[in-house]
C-alpha cells in the first residue's frame, strides 16, 4: 500500500516535472527563434560617417534618436575611445545630444551602451556590428521571459500557465518591438526581475544580497528614473534585515547591520555612474539628462556641407569653439540647462498620462495590448489570495504608471505603444500566469484570453517587424501640414508599411528571405508560429487534470 | 543589533499621543499653514486673486470709508467671511498684506484638518489611515495656497466638513445634540457660499429619509424633526433674504441685482461663453477636470475607489453610508450649477487656454482625503505601498509647485493686473486733496492695490456721495477711474453721457483695465475735498 502511494506520488512528481520541462523547452525554442528572426538590422560594419546615411537612419535600424544616441556612445567608446562624440557621431545622435565643456556628449545614461559593447564586438567580427548590438537587447528580453516564468512559478503559478504568461509578455505587448532594437527597457526590467528572483530564493545570503543591491544600482546606470522604480524592492530588501518580536513584556527590534553592509553593492555602479559623469561632462553629480541640449543641430546634419561654414570639416566641436564667435553661435543653440531631472515629472500631467497609457489610440493599452487588462483583473484575485511579494509587484506597477504619467512626454516621443510601461507589462504577465492558474478550468476565461492574446500578438508583431516610428496623435496635424499627406498614428501606420510598402526591418528578412517572401507573408508566418504555440499551450492548460496544477498559494 | 522598548513605555507614549492628538495635529497643521503663508506672501502671491482683494475691501469698508457700517457687507458675496475679518481689518498692515483674510482661511485650514482626523476616527480608521487622510488634505498645494489668501474656500470647507462630520456622528448615535451641531455648522456654511445652501438641501433630504425610516408613518414626528433641523440650519438663508430685503428692498436682490452672479452669467451667455449650460456631460467633464487639477488624478482615483469600498464595507451600517451623499454634495452642486448656467468654469485645454474658477474643484478635497484615509485603512496588506504612492505624488506636486489655483489667479480670467493704474493713483493722489470716483464692483482691485485709505474713494456704497458725484462729478470727484465704453463698468453706465464728465475732465492715461480722468485745474476751486455727510445711514 505504502509502496503504491509512494509510486503514485513519484509518478505525479515526474509528470509535473515533465510538464515543466516541456513547457520550458517550448518557451526557450519559440522565444529564441522568434527573437532571432525579428531583430532589426542591416548587414555591415558602418563607420561614423556611414551611420548618418538614410539607409541606416530613417530607413534602417536607427530610425529614432534613442537608438542612435545609445549606439553613438557605444561606437564612440569602442572605436574612438572617447566619451565625447565626434562631429559625425553628434550628427548621428541628434537631437539627443548635449554640450558639455565644449564637447558633444550623450543625453542618455550610459548603461545600455556599455552593456551592448560585447554584442557590438562579436557582431563586428561577423560583419554585422549593429545586429550584434541589437541582439544584446534581444538576449535580455529572452532572459526576461525566463525570469517571468520562474518568478510566476515561485509565486504559485502552474509551470504551463507561467510559460504562457511569460510568452504573453514578450509577444503580446510592445515589449516585443523593443526587444529587437536598442532601448533600455528590457535591461531595466531584467535587473528588476533578477532582483525579485534573488529575493524570492529562500534564506538570503550575504553574497546574494550584495548582488541584489548591485543590480538595483546598475538599473540607475541604465535609466535614471529606475531609481524610483526600484524603490519597492529596495525597501523590501531593507525590511528583510529587520525583525520585530515581543519578549517578556518588551518589544524587541532586531536589526542585522552585517546585512546592511551589503548595500555597498548598490554604490559600485553608482560610483561608476559618477565617474562616467565626471569624464563625460566634467561634473560627477550632474546627470546627462539635465545637460544643455543642442536645440538645432543643423550645423552638423549636412556633413561636409555644414550650414555654418565655421564648423565645416573641423572634426570635433572642441576645436570649433576655440573661436569666441563660434562659441556664441553654439550658445544660441542650447537650451534647458537650468532644469533638473525631477522637474520633468509634473502631477498636472497625470490625467492625460493615464489616458495615454490606457485608452489613447496612439499608445493606449486598450488598443495595443488589451490582454494586459486581464493582468490588472488578476491583481484583485492575487490580493485576495495574499500572494507573496504582492506589495512589491504592485508597487513597481503603480510607480511605473504614475511616474511616467507625470512625465512631460508620456508618448515616449515617436514610438510603438507605451514603451515606458514595459516593466509593468512584465509584472502584469506574472499576474496573468496566476490568473490562468486560478481559472484554468474556466473555458470562457480561456477563450477571452485567447482572443485578446491573438489580437495583441497580431498588433505587436507588426510593430516589431516593421517600425517603432509612430508619431503621437498630437503631432499629426502639424506633421500633415508639413508633409502634405495623411499621417497615421495608430498601428494602422505599421500595417501600411507592411501591406502597402512591403517593408520589414527584420535583419533575417532583409538579408535572407526578401527574395522568397513578401513582408506580409513573413509577418503571417511569425504570427502563426507564436499563436500556434501559445494557443496550443492554453488548450493544454485547460485540458490538464486537477491534481497536476496544485500551487503554493 | 537589538533595540528593546518596554511595552509599558510604549503604551505610555501611545497614551500621550492619543490624549494630545488634537494638539499635535493642530500644531503640525499650524506649522504647515504658517510656512505656506510665508512662502506665498514672500513671493508676492498672497493676493493674486482679484476676488481676494475685493473681500478685504468689503470688510475694510465696514470700518473705514466715507460711509462705514455693517451695510457695506453688500449683497455680492455672502457675509460670514467678511464679518470674521472685521476684528483685524482696521489695521492697515492686516488689510494690505491680506493677513486679515488669510488668518480666517488659516484657522479654517487647521480646523478642517482636525475634522478630517476625527471623521476617520469616527469610522474606526487606524491612526495610519487617519494621518494619511489628513496629509492628503494638508499637503495639497492648492489647499495650501488658498489657505494663504483672503478667499472664502477654506472657511466653506471648514463649515461644510464640520457639518457633515456632526451628521455622521448623528447617524451613529441619533443624538439630537449632534443634529443641532450639524445644523449650526451647515447654517454657517450657508453664510459663506451658495454651496452651503445646496448642502443644507441635501442634508435635509437625507435626514427626511432617515426620519421616515426611524418613525415609519408618524408624519407629525417626521415633520417636527425636519422642521427642527431647518429652523437652525436654514437660519442663515432666512437671515440673508431678510438682509437683502432690509438693505436693498428686495429679498432676492442677491440673485437678480446688477452685481449678482446671475447678471454676470447673463452677460457671458449673451457672448456665448457658457458652454456647459444645458450640457450635463460637458458640465461633468469640466468639474471632473477641475477636481483632478486641484486634487491630482491619483488622489481622485483613490477617492472613488475608497468610496466604493466604503459602500461595500459590511461593518458600516447602511444608514451611516448615506454620509457619502453629503461628502459628494460639492460634486453634485457644481455639476448642476454648471448645467443650469448658474456657474461658470473654464479649464485650459477644453475652453481655450484660460482658467476661470478652477478653484471650485477644491471643494471635493476633504471628501477625497477622508476616502483615501479610509482606503489606506481598508487595504492593510498594501498599506505601505499606498502611502508611499500618495507621498510620491504629493512630493512631486510640492516639488514642482503644481498650484492650478495660482494659475487660475495669475494667468486665468480671474487675474487683473492693475499695477499701472493703482500705481499712478498712489503716486499722484495721496498727497493731494480730493476724492476718487470709482465703481467698487468693477475696480475693487484698483482700490486695494492703490494703498490709499478707503475714505479717499467715492463708490457705490457711499450713499449720498455716490449719488451726488455721479450726478455732478466735477463737484465731488477730482479723479475718475473708469473703463470707458465698457458696459460692465457700472460707473461708465451712469456718467458716460454726463456733460460735466465729458467737458470738465481730461484723460490722464489708458491702462489695461481702467482709464484715469482728472478734473481740469480751472474747476478745482469748486471741488468738495472733505466728507460732509458724517451720519449717513
Amino acid at each position: 500500500m505504502r509502496l503504491a502511494k509512494f509510486y503514485s506520488k513519484d509518478s505525479y512528481m515526474n509528470k509535473e516535472k515533465r510538464i515543466s520541462r516541456i513547457s520550458l523547452l517550448i518557451v526557450i525554442i519559440v522565444s529564441f527563434i522568434v527573437l532571432l528572426i525579428s531583430i532589426r538590422g542591416l548587414k555591415g560594419n558602418p563607420n561614423s560617417t556611414e551611420l548618418n546615411n538614410i539607409k541606416w537612419t530613417d530607413n534602417g535600424p536607427f530610425e529614432l534618436s534613442p537608438e542612435r544616441g545609445r549606439f553613438a556612445l557605444l561606437y564612440s567608446i569602442v572605436e574612438d575611445h572617447s566619451l565625447h562624440f565626434s562631429l559625425p557621431l553628434a550628427s548621428f545622435a541628434s537631437p539627443d545630444v548635449a554640450v558639455a565643456n565644449g564637447s558633444f556628449v550623450s543625453l542618455f545614461a550610459p548603461g545600455v551602451s556599455v552593456v551592448s559593447i560585447p554584442g557590438f564586438i562579436i557582431g563586428k567580427l561577423f560583419g554585422i556590428s549593429q545586429v550584434g548590438t541589437f541582439a544584446t537587447i534581444a538576449l535580455f528580453a529572452f532572459m526576461n521571459v525566463l525570469l517571468i516564468r520562474s518568478i510566476s512559478i515561485r509565486l504559485g503559478a502552474n509551470p504551463l500557465a507561467a510559460s504562457i504568461g511569460s510568452l504573453t509578455f514578450l509577444f503580446a505587448t510592445p515589449a516585443y518591438a523593443y526587444a529587437v532594437t536598442m532601448y533600455e527597457h528590457h535591461i531595466s526590467l531584467f535587473l528588476i526581475l533578477m532582483s525579485i528572483y534573488l529575493l524570492l530564493l529562500e534564506n538570503p545570503t550575504f553574497r546574494r544580497m550584495v548582488i541584489v543591491w548591485f543590480l538595483l544600482g546598475l538599473s540607475i546606470l541604465v535609466d535614471y528614473p529606475n531609481i524610483l522604480l526600484i524603490a519597492p524592492i529596495a525597501l523590501y530588501t531593507v525590511w528583510k534585515y529587520a525583525a520585530f518580536s515581543v519578549y517578556k513584556n518588551k518589544l524587541r527590534f532586531n536589526f542585522y547591520p552585517v546585512m546592511l553592509c551589503t548595500v555597498y553593492g548598490f554604490f559600485i555602479p553608482v560610483g561608476i555612474l559618477l565617474l562616467f559623469n565626471f569624464y563625460s561632462h566634467g561634473n560627477a553629480l550632474q546627470l546627462s539628462g539635465s545637460l544643455e541640449t543642442v536645440k538645432n543641430l543643423g550645423i552638423t546634419t549636412q556633413l561636409g556641407t555644414s550650414v555654418d561654414p565655421r564648423l565645416k570639416d573641423i572634426g570635433t566641436i572642441q576645436t570649433a569653439i576655440s573661436s569666441a564667435e563660434t562659441k556664441a553661435y553654439l550658445d544660441k543653440q542650447v537650451s534647458g540647462g537650468d532644469q533638473i531631472s525631477l522637474n520633468y515629472f509634473n502631477t498636472r500631467n497625470l490625467l492625460n498620462g493615464l489616458y495615454i497609457y490606457f485608452f489613447s489610440p496612439d499608445r493606449g493599452m486598450f488598443y495595443f495590448t488589451p490582454v494586459m487588462f486581464l493582468g490588472i483583473l488578476s491583481v484583485i484575485f492575487a490580493y485576495k489570495k495574499k500572494v507573496v511579494f504582492f506589495s512589491v509587484l504592485i508597487g513597481i506597477i503603480s510607480i511605473n504608471i504614475l511616474l511616467y504619467s507625470m512625465w512631460g512626454d508620456p508618448w515616449g516621443g515617436w514610438a510603438f505603444g507605451s514603451r515606458y510601461l514595459i516593466p509593468s507589462y512584465g509584472m502584469l504577465s506574472i499576474f496573468i500566469a496566476l490568473l490562468l492558474t486560478y481559472f484554468r478550468k474556466d473555458v470562457i476565461l480561456l477563450i477571452i484570453f485567447s482572443l485578446l492574446l491573438s489580437y495583441s500578438v497580431a498588433v505587436n508583431t507588426v510593430g516589431a517587424l516593421t517600425s517603432s516610428r509612430n508619431p503621437p496623435q498630437i503631432e499629426v496635424l502639424s506633421l500633415e501640414s508639413i508633409t502634405k499627406q495623411v499621417q497615421k498614428y495608430t498601428v494602422q501606420r505599421n500595417f501600411d508599411l507592411l501591406l502597402n510598402r512591403d517593408i520589414s526591418k527584420s535583419f533575417v528578412f532583409q538579408t535572407y528571405l526578401k527574395n522568397y517572401l513578401s513582408a506580409s507573408q513573413f509577418y503571417v508566418g511569425v504570427v502563426l508560429l507564436i499563436l500556434f504555440t501559445m494557443t496550443g499551450m492554453t488548450v493544454w492548460l485547460g485540458l490538464m487534470t486537477e491534481d497536476r496544477v496544485k500551487t503554493k498559494i | 543589533m537589538k533595540f528593546t522598548i518596554s511595552l509599558n513605555q510604549l503604551s505610555r507614549i501611545s497614551n500621550f499621543l492619543v490624549k494630545n492628538e488634537v494638539g499635535i495635529t493642530a500644531g503640525i497643521l499650524s506649522l504647515f499653514s504658517i510656512i505656506s503663508f510665508i512662502v506665498f506672501y514672500n513671493n508676492g502671491l498672497g493676493l493674486s486673486y482679484n476676488d481676494a482683494r475685493s473681500h478685504l475691501d468689503i470688510a475694510r469698508r465696514v470700518v473705514e470709508g466715507l460711509k462705514p457700517g455693517i451695510a457695506q457687507l453688500g449683497s455680492v458675496w455672502l457675509p460670514l467671511n467678511h464679518v470674521l475679518m472685521i476684528p483685524t481689518i482696521w489695521n492697515d498692515f492686516m488689510w494690505h498684506s491680506g493677513l486679515s483674510g488669510a488668518v480666517v482661511s488659516m484657522i479654517s485650514y487647521v480646523i478642517t484638518g482636525i475634522i478630517i482626523y476625527y471623521f476617520l476616527k469616527e469610522f474606526n480608521v487606524s491612526i495610519v489611515g487617519r494621518l494619511t487622510g489628513v496629509l492628503v488634505y494638508a499637503l495639497n498645494t492648492n489647499i495650501l495656497y488658498l489657505q494663504s489668501t483672503a478667499m472664502t474656500e477654506l472657511l466653506l470647507l471648514a463649515t461644510m466638513t464640520a457639518g457633515v462630520y456632526e451628521l455622521a456622528k448623528w447617524y451613529k448615535s441619533h443624538d439630537f445634540l449632534r443634529l443641532i451641531r450639524a445644523s449650526f455648522w451647515i447654517m454657517l456654511s450657508t453664510l459663506v457660499r451658495y454651496d452651503g445652501w445646496f448642502l443644507l438641501f441635501v442634508v435635509f433630504c437625507l435626514l427626511f429619509i432617515e426620519f421616515m425610516r426611524m418613525d415609519k408613518k408618524n408624519l407629525s414626528t417626521i415633520a417636527g424633526k425636519s422642521l427642527f433641523f431647518v429652523t437652525l440650519g436654514g437660519f442663515g438663508v432666512f437671515a440673508w433674504l431678510l438682509w437683502n430685503l432690509l438693505i436693498f428692498k428686495d429679498p432676492l436682490y442677491f440673485i437678480f441685482g446688477p452685481y449678482s452672479a446671475y447678471a454676470q452669467q447673463e452677460l457671458l451667455l449673451s457672448a456665448g461663453n457658457l458652454p456647459t449650460k444645458g450640457n450635463f456631460l460637458l458640465s461633468f467633464q469640466y468639474y471632473f477636470d477641475a477636481m483632478v487639477y486641484n486634487a491630482n488624478a491619483f488622489i481622485v482615483i483613490l477617492g472613488f475607489i475608497g468610496a466604493v469600498i466604503f459602500l461595500l464595507d459590511k461593518r458600516i451600517k447602511s444608514n451611516s453610508k448615506m454620509i457619502l451623499v453629503a461628502l459628494f454634495s460639492p460634486l453634485l452642486f457644481n455639476v448642476l450649477a454648471l448645467y443650469f448656467g448658474h456657474s461658470v468654469l473654464y479649464i485650459a485645454g477644453i475652453s481655450g487656454n484660460t482658467w476661470f474658477n478652477v478653484r471650485y474643484g477644491l471643494m471635493m478635497i476633504p471628501s477625497f482625503a477622508i476616502l483615501v484615509g479610509y482606503l489606506v485603512h481598508s487595504l492593510k496588506p498594501i498599506q505601505p505601498i499606498l502611502i508611499g504612492l500618495v507621498m510620491l505624488v504629493t512630493f512631486f506636486m510640492l516639488f514642482n509647485g503644481d498650484v492650478v489655483t495660482l494659475d487660475d489667479a495669475r494667468i486665468g480670467a480671474s487675474q487683473k493686473n492693475v499695477t499701472q493704474v493703482s500705481g499712478w493713483l498712489r503716486e499722484n493722489t495721496s498727497n493731494k486733496p480730493g476724492f476718487i470716483l470709482v465703481s467698487a464692483a468693477s475696480h475693487d482691485a484698483v482700490i486695494f492695490s492703490s494703498g490709499l485709505p478707503m475714505a479717499k474713494f467715492i463708490h457705490e456704497g457711499t450713499g449720498k456721495y455716490w449719488d451726488q458725484a455721479t450726478a455732478h462729478p466735477s463737484r465731488w470727484a477730482r479723479w475718475i477711474v473708469i473703463r470707458s465704453g465698457d458696459n460692465t463698468d457700472y460707473l461708465d453706465k451712469r456718467i458716460n453721457n454726463n456733460p460735466e464728465f465729458i467737458n470738465d475732465y481730461q484723460l490722464i492715461g489708458r491702462y489695461p483695465f481702467a482709464d484715469i480722468y482728472q478734473l481740469k485745474s480751472k474747476y478745482i476751486s469748486g471741488l468738495e475735498t472733505q466728507p460732509i455727510y458724517p451720519n449717513q445711514i
